[in-house]
């Protein structure tokens, strides 16, 4: 009996294995190896919002070179102005019935509500991301990895970078220490300097202005861990008219009086730029490096972090359903998951914007180890402290809030 | 005879069919989407819910029935204001004069100028943190460029009726220039020996043989304008926003049930566009018949 026992558990274990041996690394590769002989002399189009020189410079050389020499594999960026533009081209592609392999995106950079209007429309090949090998390094059970905005990734995508919510301030102007340290201290701080400080409006193309409005409800209600888990009616409508209340007394002493608000990043730093506010917002963890040496904020300008509640998240890659080289598109969402190559674009010279992809803790080769420990060491004085960062950071929460988030901010903050 | 219809079709089908197809069929999808079509999404359902949402609900009817009055509002006054000064810019150079030529160039010089162009240009010169208002408090006009007037990006659209005032005022102005110049001197002339002075000369016999042409060159501005969006994206506040602006916003939202309200919305915008278009033909369909 107790052998037979044994016999039937080793023959389920045994045959959970073969399956577990047998499975794909993704859907229509068996073998890692299979994926790469795929890949061999072929073309991966990568498309991605190009508005950043440094970011498109940083793609061409740490990713096109190693692609071309390692795997034989020809890089074709495409510039974006804007994500959505490639999601509505895949739309495009499935209202015009192109599948298989005939569509013409390979990867695109991606999150959030992108990410889920082609998950929701099933748009995506996949599930990859854990099969790549480089998966190892990353952190799938941190809920800001496995969830993108508040929604499960399900291997659909699979990570290259981080941001997260944080201030900038001109040193020229203003003094480290004065900086506001929490949503109270910057009431204060806005009665004290009327007309010197705005936010982008929470809407369409001003996700980061949601997130800073998102931020004043963890902070009023005493804390972001409730608002972890599923979308809650009830505990929103207790705190939303609190934050409208809030929002509307800064109103008077807000720059040009609340009459508009700047629409997205580039008009905000536009208005630090000219000095006609005192603050912006940033989401990179090199804080005002990648603005400064772009020439988009003053070369002074500086980051400072609240010491709580600054919600951070991750970036994805993710291929369509019909893209037309799903093992180069494998091979490259694989390379940018290398840890030499992480550190790479955490080192301020090489300017790319956003922090690691990866959990640096998962790292054990020497020289990817060094690589990191390096990076680390160079972010520099445009920079936030890191333990500040890291200690305030939060995740982002369920998809709902931000939808009603920007309807109820226009209703009772703009259209009051 | 036949051979000349059978050659009349033959040159007529290759308009008629990239209009058919690009203009036609793309209506026709706009409008199954603002039904609520959606075949991506597995949507099927025909409905008027999205223009409901846009015009009524609690939501957007706010937003929506503002943005339409400034829209009104901004084409309106652009298109009259800029007719006029192309007017009276066109009378006063076209008799011949020393500085015709240059005046003439810089009158048409904005026309291929981009409207997105024309638009940052404003922000360059006319903004709190512009060129202007930095100057005046240089020389110590107004004590900081905080207090230089809100004349872009303001909630009256002061800033779009002044770019569409800069840049259609050449457009007007090139179309009045070739009629002045076909009509020659000879009614003046004529009415100036009857006995007209200045302003008769003008109200009687300039304006009378103008009108037409200035009428069509309107509905096109008017209509242009009415539909534009980067001017007033650039120029605009975020409330009240200009129709196509708020139809844009829809667009770009990722979830896809939203789409259909964007295109609801833009086929208000369409429609009204055409019905303007509609009376602008029925005004030159009666105006040939009298001729």
């Amino acid at each position: 009996m107790n052998n037979k026992f044994k016999f039937v558990t080793l023959a389920i274990v045994s045959l959970f294995f073969s399956r577990f041996a047998s499975a794909e690394v993704a859907p229509g590769f068996n073998t890692w190896d299979d994926v790469k002989a795929a890949a061999d002399g072929g073309q991966v189009n990568v498309y991605m919002w190009g508005g950043s020189d440094a970011i498109n410079g940083f793609v061409d050389d740490f990713y096109g070179v190693p692609l071309k020499n390692d795997y034989n594999i020809a890089l074709n960026r495409m510039p974006l102005a804007g994500t959505v533009d490639a999601v509505n081209q895949v739309l495009s592609e499935k209202e015009a019935g192109v599948t298989g392999d005939n569509g013409n995106i390979d990867l695109i950079w991606i999150n959030g509500e992108n990410f889920w209007t082609l998950k929701q429309a099933d748009l995506l090949y996949g599930p990859f991301a854990a099969g790549l090998p480089n998966s190892q390094f990353v952190a799938w059970d941190n809920p800001a990895v496995n969830l993108d905005f508040g929604r499960p990734v399900d291997g659909m995508e699979s990570p290259w970078s981080s941001a997260q919510f944080h201030f900038m301030f001109d040193s020229a102007r203003n003094d480290y220490e004065d900086m506001p340290r929490n949503y109270g201290f910057l009431t204060k701080w806005i009665s004290d300097n009327p007309g010197r400080f705005t936010y982008i409006r929470p809407g369409k193309g001003g996700f980061v202005g949601t997130r800073f409005v998102k931020q004043i409800f963890f902070e009023l209600s005493g804390g972001h861990e409730q608002w972890v888990g599923p979308y809650n009616e009830e505990l929103y409508n207790k705190w939303a008219p609190k934050v409208w209340a809030l929002l509307n007394s800064w109103e008077k002493d807000l720059h040009r009086g609340g009459e508009t608000y700047p629409t997205n990043n580039a008009e905000m730093h536009a208005l630090f730029a000219n000095g006609e506010v005192d603050m912006s917002f940033t989401q990179s963890p090199r804080g005002a490096g990648p603005t400064n040496s772009a020439g988009t904020t003053p070369p002074t300008s500086r980051a400072f972090a609240f010491y709580n509640n600054m919600i951070g998240d991750f970036n994805y890659w993710a291929i369509p359903y019909n893209a037309p080289n799903k093992a180069a598109a494998l091979v490259y969402a694989n390379l940018v998951l290398e840890p030499t190559l992480q550190a790479a674009q955490v080192q301020p010279a090489n300017g790319f914007c956003c922090g690691w992809g990866i959990s640096t803790a998962k790292v054990t080769s020497s020289d990817g180890v060094a690589a990191i420990q390096d990076a680390q060491n160079n972010l520099g004085d445009a920079a936030e402290d890191q333990g500040i960062l890291a200690r305030a950071l939060v995740s982002d929460i369920a998809a709902e809030y931000q939808d009603k988030i920007e309807a109820d901010w226009q209703a009772n903050v703009l259209l009051k | 005879m036949g051979g000349d219809k059978f050659k009349i079709i033959l040159s007529l089908t290759p308009p008629l069919l990239i209009i058919g197809t690009l203009f036609f069929g793309g209506i026709l999808y706009g409008f199954l989407q603002s039904l609520g079509y959606q075949p991506a999404i597995q949507k099927y359902d025909i409905s008027f819910d999205a223009y409901y949402n846009v015009m009524f609900s609690e939501r957007y009817a706010k937003l929506f029935w503002t943005g339409l009055g400034l829209n009104l509002w901004v084409s309106f006054v652009s298109t009259f204001l800029a007719a006029a000064f192309a007017l009276f810019g066109a009378l006063a150079i076209r008799k011949t004069f020393f500085a015709k030529k240059i005046c003439n160039f810089i009158y048409s010089l904005n026309l291929p100028m981009p409207h997105l162009v024309v638009a940052v240009g404003m922000i360059f010169v006319f903004s709190q943190s512009g060129l202007l208002a930095r100057f005046f408090t240089q020389i110590g006009f107004i004590s900081s460029p905080s207090d230089f007037p809100v004349l872009v990006k303001d909630k009256y659209g002061f800033g779009i009726i002044l770019a569409y005032i800069w840049k259609e005022a050449a457009f007007f102005f090139i179309i009045l220039m070739s009629v002045l110049q076909s009509l020659g001197e000879n009614f003046e002339e004529l009415a100036q020996s009857l006995g007209a002075n200045k302003w008769q000369r003008f109200r009687y016999v300039i304006l009378p043989l103008v009108m037409p042409n200035l009428f069509s060159a309107s509905i096109i501005v008017f209509a242009f304008s009415f539909g534009a969006y980067e001017v007033p994206a650039i120029l605009g506040v975020n409330y009240p926003q200009m129709l196509p602006v708020m139809a844009f916003e829809f667009f770009l939202n990722p979830d896809l049930n939203a789409r259909s309200e964007g295109m609801a919305l833009s086929m208000i915008i369409a429609l009204i566009v055409m019905i303007l278009v509609v009376i602008y033909f029925r005004l030159t369909q009666s105006k040939i018949r009298k001729d």
